[in-house]
């Protein structure tokens, strides 16, 4: 049975995710940060040894080494970096701690984290890695500066990792994910909201669902050519 | 630590699948990247990830894996020194 670690896979589009690669026959452990009651209540959701969710701090250094000691040898096949959260504000007026909290959890945990399971999928000659990106990487969002470059940073990232471990049979994506109905983005005013939905050709919000079913396939052996790129899932918007 | 040595020119051999050379055709002393066996970095990466499974060292950054990987010597002093007690 393959692995697959997911971040931030205990809500949103990373809990969908995690439900996607649990119907195609991973084993998913999924990485949260600090809500063991939402923890507890996807672990309860899913067949009884096909799901665990664990606490860490994926942008602290030690904390994902410990995980990863902690979880063995065997690693994992697959990673997908679904983490993370938002803190808008117009640059101006965003304190500096905001700024470093979002790029550590999106950027450095992504770096953290793929570092540590790229050495089981390298000694493995295969590998699957997906960081979960935003139009706001692409196309820039006023309040997200933050956001923006930590999600464009991973694109980055991604295209140059891809070529980093292209010969070890590991693939590496980003699959950026438009606008979603989740927690996350409840928090918007009407009115961005209204905004937002008229920008998308297909007319509507996606659902997680959707954004896990790329995902998926991003992870599956007949994706296996494809390496280095954005998927968008955005419903036209990118 | 000759056994090591020995140990480390196989581990090179098998996860690099260099099948054409032999654990005695690699010069203790001799640079295993570039020159040498001509291996490039990407090659480190692999070998970095086998040393470190089957010797519990970990290679923790590029200043680290230049001076380890220069040759098979410098790899089984550093084994030696960091591997942790069996």
């Amino acid at each position: 049975m393959r692995r697959a670690l997911v971040s931030g896979g205990t809500k949103g589009i990373g809990l969908a995710i995690a439900r996607a690669l649990a119907a195609a026959g991973h084993e998913v452990v999924a990485l949260y940060a600090s809500d063991d009651d939402a923890a507890r209540a996807a672990e309860a959701s899913f067949a009884p040894g096909t799901y665990r969710a664990l606490r860490c701090d994926v942008a602290a250094a030690a904390a994902v080494d410990a995980l990863f000691a902690a979880e063995g040898e065997r690693g994992f096949d697959v990673f997908v970096h679904a983490a993370g959260f938002t803190r808008d504000k117009l640059m101006l007026m965003m304190p500096e701690r905001d700024f470093d909290d979002v790029v550590a959890a999106h950027l450095k945990g992504g770096f953290l984290v793929a570092k540590q399971a790229l050495k089981a999928m390298i000694s493995r000659k295969l590998g699957r890695v997906v960081f979960i990106v935003s139009p706001t990487a692409l196309l820039g969002r006023a309040g997200q500066t933050n956001y923006g470059a930590a999600k464009a940073g991973l694109i980055g990232l991604t295209r140059s990792l891809a070529r980093e471990v292209a010969r070890f049979r590991i693939t590496v994506n980003c699959v950026c994910a438009g606008f979603v109905e989740t927690a996350m983005t409840a928090s918007l005013p009407d009115k961005a909201r209204a905004e937002m939905l008229a920008a998308i050709p297909l007319g509507r919000a996606g659902r997680p669902e959707e954004i896990a079913a790329a995902t998926e396939w991003l992870c599956s052996d007949g994706a296996g050519y494809i390496t280095g790129t954005v998927l968008g899932v955005d419903g036209g918007l990118t | 630590m000759n056994d090591l040595k020995k140990d480390i020119k196989e581990l090179i051999i098998q996860s690099l699948n260099l099948g054409d050379v032999t654990p005695e055709s690699i010069v203790d002393d001799a640079p295993l990247f570039q020159e040498g066996l001509g291996l490039d970095s990407i090659d480190a990466l692999e070998l970095a990830v086998a040393i470190e499974r089957k010797y519990r060292v970990t290679i923790p950054d590029e200043a680290v894996g230049k001076k380890v990987f220069s040759s098979v010597a410098a790899l089984a002093q550093y084994v030696s020194e960091n591997r942790p007690p069996a």
